[in-house]
């Protein structure tokens, strides 16, 4: 039994490893971490298969989600967020080409790219909310917004993700 | 409510991409539930974000695998969570569980299916078998009937070698006469008992109103020796019994035969 659940998970990797880095690299776009983040995610994955829902949805949803989930616990994370302090210059430090630094400029990949082409009022909008989770309560008082506003702006911003999906 | 209205105002995005409410969640869970349409899109939507997801994959470093598959092996078969479960991790991973009732279900469809086309090749067989069985028996009948006709020829034929062999027994050729020329008859006359045999070697078939009649001539008197049914004339025919006789003649006569001769001689022979 354990032997097929190696083979079983071993096959999830293979199919999905690249899908969920893609997803953990726009949340925590550190390489290095990113790949912390996403071996813990699979070992989450692992852990808590028996949680998965078929009649809530799709197995790599579930999956994305657990993956997405860790990778903002990480951002959060205060070791995290003093590494960052560490690390931070002025400059932009996406764009930081001296350190070895693996920082890797994420706009152009997965997700992060449909939403680069939101208008700039949605675009902060679910770079808050998916990439940064926050809920809406949150982001209306980080953006100075009424939450209706930020809910009604989310909503059309999330159906005109789905056409760049599609 | 508007069905298309919700489904078309970003809920499910919110809800596949993780990102609605708690509430939110609830609702959306139980209306997916009620309406196969709304659970349609957020498949539709799932599926479309797998997709673009794996389209737009970037390839880990290569030791992650092998240090998720140690972990996962050094963690062993406890997994953390719902240890209190009685069940296994295994059962929980859907695509590979192992329902016997299923297994059953296939098992019985099978043998159905084959017990039924078994049902229809073994009545066909016995059907084949009943027919087979019959014609058999049919068979058996004939031939036991075409016994009993031999049978009897032979016991005919047997009798009449007998009275040919027996040595009381006077043999008068009737020969043709000008109505029938190659006309030849045998009458075999039992000195003992007087009874008198008639043997056809060729005659003429008669018309179907007409039958030969043998007359026994006694003292320059024609005396009726009975008539002659040709299809009985195969072997030896036992005629009248005649007391004496000089000679005998057969003619032609009405069917039923006559009481004195009518028509022309046939055949004749002396005794």
């Amino acid at each position: 039994m354990q032997k097929r659940d190696e083979q079983y998970f071993s096959y999830l990797y293979d199919h999905y490893s690249g899908a969920l880095y893609s997803i953990v690299l726009q949340i925590v776009p550190d390489a290095e971490l990113a790949s912390d983040v996403l071996q813990e995610a699979f070992v989450n994955i692992w852990r808590k298969i028996e949680s998965y829902d078929p009649t809530k949805g799709r197995l790599f949803t579930w999956m994305l989600n657990v993956a997405r989930n860790l990778a903002i616990d990480t951002l959060r994370s205060k070791a995290y967020q003093n590494s960052r302090k560490n690390q931070e210059l002025p400059d932009n430090v996406y764009f930081d080409k001296n350190g070895g630094s693996t920082q890797l400029n994420v706009d152009s990949i997965g997700l992060k790219k449909a939403v680069q082409q939101l208008k700039n009022e949605h675009r902060v909008l679910i770079d808050l909310a998916y990439f940064k989770g926050y809920t809406h309560e949150e982001i209306a008082e980080i953006e100075s917004l009424p939450l209706g506003t930020v809910k009604t702006r989310i909503r059309s911003a999330l159906t005109q993700l789905r056409a760049y999906l599609n | 409510m508007n069905i298309q209205e919700y489904i078309s105002s970003g809920i499910i995005e919110s809800y596949v991409l993780g990102i609605a409410s708690h509430e939110e969640q609830l609702e959306f869970e139980r209306l997916c539930a009620e309406y196969p349409e709304i659970k349609a899109a957020r498949d539709t939507f799932e599926l479309s974000l797998e997709n673009h997801s794996l389209t737009n994959a970037v390839v880990p470093p290569a030791q992650i695998k092998n240090q998720f598959l140690t972990a996962i092996k050094e963690t062993g078969a406890a997994p953390v969570v719902n240890m209190s479960s009685a069940r296994s991790i295994d059962k929980a991973v859907p695509v590979r569980k192992m329902y016997p009732g299923r297994y059953v279900a296939a098992a019985s469809i099978v043998l159905l299916v084959t017990s039924t086309v078994l049902n229809f090749y073994f009545y066909k067989q016995y059907q084949s078998s009943v027919a087979d069985l019959k014609n058999i028996i049919a068979k058996s009948e004939e031939t036991a009937s075409n016994n009993r006709v031999l049978q009897t020829k032979l016991e005919l034929y047997q009798s009449s070698l007998d009275m040919i062999k027996n040595p009381n027994m006077a043999v008068i050729a009737l020969k043709g006469e000008p109505v029938a020329p190659s006309g030849l008859t045998t009458v075999y006359w039992d000195r003992q008992s007087k009874d008198v045999y008639l043997l056809v070697s060729n005659l003429p078939q008669p018309a179907t109103d007409k039958q030969y009649q043998l007359w026994a001539i006694v003292d320059g008197v024609p005396v009726d020796a009975g008539t002659l049914d040709m299809n009985n004339a195969t072997a030896l025919v036992k005629m009248k019994n005649i007391p004496r006789a000089q000679a005998f003649a057969i003619t032609l006569e009405k069917k039923g035969g006559s009481q004195t001769p009518t028509m022309p001689i046939y055949v004749k022979g002396a005794v």
